[in-house]
């Protein structure tokens, strides 16, 4: 597992758990990855690293397969070769593309909220970032254009704060239940009742996001 | 571009199948075929008849094209089945099951019956099993409260299967606690 990936801080409880998960092929990280993207309220840290070297060995195997395929030398053993590893390569795409679709789509939900806040920017790629202030400025441009320019002044604001009335700009829901599963012995967390929890290994728990949030970040839990 | 509503709120049976399908079988090949440096890892070689591990999506692949015989995993037969679900009916507990059983039972009995000995009776097994937890699921939901549900050995399809109705009713009982506090707050 690589270290560059992990956001968390360098204390030994990390190291525990980058050796523990060792074992963890760069593909089984992005299947975990997605499943947490999939299943979080929030947006989690981009992946961009682990992206980058998977997709730049799909590109290596893409580019084997290639070679073999215009070599007329090619028997047909290796033709059933190929055709698995083309398999393979379809089915590592097929995630990539869910796993940046649904930060793409939570990206669009929250653009606004993105844009106004300064956590956020570092979760993101570049272009996911450039994407969020894109579809901010345009849904903006939207509203004003159909609908607010035609009302009274102070009614014209995208982002009121009238009290006992949910936010005008949306942001995740981080009181949602997750299913988190316990990848190690986690460090006790606070429960909304006052009580604290401390996750056993393998352990499944369904409690709000929240309570989790500081163990998925550093990848002791796993949303499933 | 952005995730297609139908898979906003959960993921699907068929995402849990894909994801199970990384997971390794053995076979029994009737090709040969060189180790092979693939993006999960490098299988093979596959020596007929010598038994090989395989992810399960290349098992799938190569009995499809009647390219080899899969050998069920260990807790995939009768007499392992049926000690499962006797517990599963004495006891109130959970009985321990791989995480995704449910998935490669069904990914191995479709593809491979005839790999197994009565694949109909495991069938049927398997759907006893199935509805001696669902029972329990249904009674877990009367120990759900806003803060914590811990769900020893439940599997990753019965935890799909609850996910909409218990996500919600822990957000309606978290509403419900929070609203007593906001009013006193008011007062």
């Amino acid at each position: 597992m690589d270290l560059d990936d992990d956001p968390g801080p360098t204390n030994a409880k990390v190291d525990i758990v980058s050796q523990e998960l060792a074992e963890e092929t760069p593909f089984q990280q992005l299947l975990r990855h997605w499943m947490n993207e999939r299943h979080a309220p929030d947006i989690l840290h981009a992946q961009e690293g682990l992206l980058g070297r998977l997709l730049d060995h799909i590109k290596k195997q893409t580019d084997d397969v290639q070679l073999l395929r215009a070599d007329p030398d090619t028997s047909e053993d290796e033709h059933f070769r190929i055709m698995l590893v083309q398999t393979e390569i379809e089915r590592v795409k097929f995630i990539i593309r869910s796993y940046v679709r649904t930060r793409l789509h939570k990206i669009e939900k929250y653009a606004r909220y993105i844009v106004a806040t300064p956590e956020m920017h570092e979760r993101l790629t570049q272009a996911e970032l450039d994407h969020a202030r894109h579809y901010a400025t345009l849904t903006e441009t939207h509203f004003t254009r159909a609908v607010l320019q035609g009302l009274p002044d102070e009614q014209r604001s995208l982002d009121d704060q009238v009290p006992f009335l949910p936010p005008m700009l949306s942001q995740p829901d981080k009181t949602r239940a997750v299913f988190a599963h316990a990848l190690v012995s986690c460090p006790p967390v606070h429960l909304p009742d006052g009580s604290v929890m401390e996750m056993t290994r393998g352990q499944i728990s369904l409690t709000p996001y929240h309570v989790v949030e500081q163990l998925l970040m550093r990848g002791e839990v796993e949303l499933v | 571009m952005a995730l297609p509503p139908s898979l906003r709120t959960s993921v699907i049976p068929a995402e849990l199948e894909l994801i199970a399908s990384e997971q390794l079988v053995e076979i029994i090949p009737s090709v040969a075929m060189e180790r092979t440096a693939f993006i999960s890892g490098a299988y093979g070689p596959l020596r007929p008849p010598a038994k090989c591990k395989v992810p399960i999506w290349m098992a799938t692949n190569l009995k499809l094209k009647k390219k080899c015989h899969i050998v069920p995993p260990d807790w995939l037969n009768l007499e392992t089945l049926q000690g499962r679900l006797l517990l599963e009916t004495t006891r109130p507990e959970f009985s321990e099951m791989p995480f995704r059983f449910a998935e490669i039972a069904k990914v191995l009995l479709d593809i491979a019956s005839d790999d197994f000995q009565e694949p109909d009776k495991i069938r049927s097994l398997l759907k006893d099993i199935r509805e001696a937890r669902q029972a329990k699921s249904r009674e877990g939901l009367s120990k759900l409260d806003h803060s914590e549900l811990s769900l020893p050995n439940l599997s990753s399809m019965e935890i799909n299967e609850i996910r909409p109705f218990f996500v919600r009713s822990m957000g309606v009982l978290t509403q419900l606690v929070k609203d007593p506090e906001a009013r006193q707050m008011e007062q």
